[in-house]
């Protein structure tokens, strides 16, 4: 996979956005090379890491038609290397008859020694027929004292975090990935400036499958959740068994789902009865905590949904095979049956008013009530269309079963 | 009065002391304070169907004749919301003078148990306040629910489930009035599917005459399973056979889908159990838990979690039964 900041890198001056003054000098720089020999031979781009040094050369060559020869500043540190790699290519013209941009990308590496690099890329620079593109981050250490003289120098400002912020947008829109506005913004902010930054944190982002900063950290808590699974079903009962839901970042109510939907995973038989009975105190003492307002019962909730579980497998441990733990699903389908039953419920519940009931019972006979409603009821219980229809529908399903 | 209605719990609803069908002794005794004008808070007590409900209007209507409406406030604990909304009811009512020549109103606050503690207390005050201008009557299924600063502050009467002469009578009176024909035979399935609780045997009879006025024992018996949970029996084959995931999917769609209430669930596996084909003594077992698990679902414990311990417990009887042979 190509990194966004690589796939998505300016090919067009006017696509580097929020350095017009950088881009305006180095379009001087390199339209009056070798016409005024007054003229510095090298451009010197400094400033903060992610703000488009390089790209700038990149785009500087392309658009104006170089060939560029890049040159790793790490090379520099090698002077044999640096004599076969950069002297050539000074000194003849390029393969295609283009002219040519000599990169020195990143010279803060480069040594000060007898040897070093620096001595070297004056010379360099000294010698060039053709332009050169020397970027830097720290260009204010004494060791590049001499090699400022001899550059123009050029300083790239923090890409502005609007601009950050617009550019994530764009690539969030080409990538075709929603992403929440929040997200996009603390990306940016969090980048101060660093545009490869931002596109990388938001291509860590896109991997988990364009998944929300909300998802990410329900991701890492359902990560909790399965270690905390694992540790109490499959390891034996010990010490640290009462500590087990201390990283998860869920409520106990919410561990306590997890725990009710794998246990069949793991244990049968007379553990899974145990485990049962375990997770049936634990909720008993629960609505003891409700009910009293009296929260030390939280220990023993905690009590027996850790250590009552942990222990209904005996004194051992499972085989440590995969098991594939489920999110709990009782909750969405008791959600989705409440919006199904809403119509009968709004039923029961008028009927229920008419006739001095109460509405459970109402709900419990409902396949009788419904039969009894005719179009006199429906008056007086004030029935809405939705819920007539509903109604007859129901009718004609019951009258249907009753005369087969 | 001249109110039609189509529902026949109400169409039929007695409205003179005489018509009320059981409770005999309670009747007598509420229509001697009635007839004195010495009506005291009154407590009525007992399961669904028996009478309480209509056994308080009748009072209202003695008391305040055609202008029983205006002197009388219907509240049902479990609906309202919350015990501040009832003061405020009872408040609003409360505040202006009995309309006719009794000095005082009535408020009848249906379910009462509903109410927790703290809101029975909050609402023991409010008797007191409201006393010089109101009766109240409550009703509940438990007596024990009820705190007993209030049950000290009402007479309590105690209503009992109808009997089969009870709901001969009702059925007799509504047939002849609705000219359907009915057999000895679909009065008994009609009063064994009532459980006692006259508003269900009103309820079966109806919906059996929308179907035909000639009333039969099977379409009775059709519409009881109808009303039934029915698949509850497949839920304890699979936990016995062992497939404990497979009884809790199958449960919790039953319950879904019929949107019945856990305590009907475990009174349909309490009959359940003796009919297993499994050793009395596991069923001995098996009941005792499910008798504690009901009394965990009545303290208001997880419905679901609770009857999932109990399919475990299923599931390991089925086990056992396995193990004996």
């Amino acid at each position: 996979m190509i990194p966004l900041f690589e796939k998505y890198r300016p090919r067009k001056f006017i696509e580097v956005k929020g350095q017009e003054i950088p881009v305006d000098k180095i379009k001087a720089f390199l339209s009056n090379f070798n016409k005024d020999l007054t003229k510095k031979k090298a451009i010197l781009l400094y400033g903060p890491a992610g703000t488009g040094k390089t790209t700038l050369a990149i785009v500087a060559a392309q658009e104006l038609g170089f060939e560029l020869f890049e040159l790793n500043a790490s090379d520099l540190r090698n002077r044999k290397k640096l004599d076969e790699v950069l002297k050539p290519s000074t000194e003849q013209l390029s393969l295609f008859n283009k002219g040519k941009i000599i990169l020195v990308d990143e010279v803060d590496g480069v040594t000060s020694t007898l040897y070093g690099g620096i001595a070297e890329l004056i010379a360099l620079i000294e010698k060039t027929k053709f332009p050169m593109i020397i970027t830097c981050n720290d260009i204010w250490q004494t060791k590049f004292n001499l090699l400022r003289t001899k550059c123009e120098m050029v300083g790239m400002k923090e890409v502005p975090y609007n601009v950050t912020l617009d550019i994530i947008k764009e690539v969030c829109k080409k990538e075709n990935k929603f992403i929440t506005e929040d997200l996009i913004k603390e990306i940016s902010a969090k980048a101060r400036g660093d545009l490869r930054a931002a596109l990388n944190d938001l291509q860590s982002v896109m991997n988990i499958q364009g998944m929300t900063l909300e998802e990410i950290s329900i991701r890492e808590k359902s990560q909790d959740i399965f270690n905390a699974l694992k540790e109490l079903f499959k390891i034996r009962t010990n010490q640290n068994t009462l500590e087990i839901y201390n990283n998860v970042d869920l409520e106990l109510d919410q561990i306590s789902l997890w725990v009710e939907e794998n246990i069949p995973k793991e244990y049968r038989g007379e553990e899974l009865a145990k485990a049962f009975d375990a997770l049936s105190k634990a909720d008993l003492f629960k609505g003891r905590i409700y009910k009293q307002q009296y929260w030390h019962f939280l220990v023993y909730q905690n009590f027996f949904l850790s250590a009552g579980i942990s222990s209904a497998k005996g004194a051992k441990n499972l085989s440590p095979r995969f098991t594939k733990y489920n999110p709990p699903s009782r909750i969405l389908k008791i959600w989705m049956a409440n919006q199904r039953n809403a119509k009968k419920k709004a039923i029961a519940m008028k009927y229920a008013e008419l006739t001095h009931t109460n509405k459970n019972r109402a709900m419990r006979d409902f396949n009788l009530i419904a039969l009894m409603i005719d179009d006199n009821a429906i008056r007086l219980m004030q029935l809405e269309e939705p819920e007539i229809e509903f109604l007859k529908e129901k009718q004609q399903e019951l009258k249907a079963l009753a005369s087969a | 009065m001249a109110e039609t209605h189509s529902i026949w719990t109400e169409k039929y609803r007695p409205i003179k002391f005489d018509e009320v069908v059981g409770q005999d002794e309670i009747v007598k005794r509420v229509k001697n304070l009635t007839n004195s004008l010495n009506i005291p808070h009154m407590l009525f007590a007992g399961a669904a169907g028996t009478g309480k409900s209509t056994l308080a209007i009748i009072v209202a209507r003695e008391l305040f004749k055609e202008y029983w409406k205006e002197n009388y406030l219907e509240l049902n604990a479990s609906d309202a919301r919350g015990i501040d909304v009832i003061r405020q009811e009872v408040k609003n009512f409360a505040r202006t003078k009995s309309l006719g020549s009794v000095p005082f109103k009535i408020i009848f606050l249906d379910e009462a148990d509903a109410l927790t503690k703290e809101a029975q207390q909050a609402l023991r005050r409010t008797m007191e306040n409201y006393t010089s201008t109101c009766r109240f009557i409550l009703s509940c299924n438990y007596s024990s629910k009820i705190i007993d600063p209030i049950q000290s502050r009402c007479v309590v009467f105690r209503f009992k489930l109808l009997e089969r002469k009870d709901i001969d009578k009702v059925m007799k009176r509504i047939s002849d009035n609705e000219k359907l024909t009915l057999s000895e035979k679909s009065i008994e399935a009609i009063y064994e599917g009532s459980e006692g609780d006259c508003r269900r045997a009103i309820n079966l009879l109806q919906a059996s005459a929308s179907i035909s006025p000639n009333i039969t024992e099977e379409i009775v018996n059709i519409l009881l399973s109808n009303a039934k949970p029915k698949d509850i029996k497949v839920v304890l084959d699979y936990a016995l056979a062992g497939d404990f995931e497979k009884a809790r999917e199958k449960l919790l769609e039953v319950m879904l889908k019929e949107s019945i209430s856990g305590t009907d669930v475990i009174k349909v596996i309490q009959k359940e159990i003796w009919n297993l084909n499994i050793d009395p003594e596991l069923k001995v077992k098996l009941t005792e838990k499910t008798g504690e698990v009901e009394f965990r679902l009545v303290e208001g414990s997880d419905e679901f979690i609770q009857l999932e311990a109990l399919l475990a417990s299923f599931v390991l009887a089925g086990l056992g039964k396995k193990t004996g042979l």
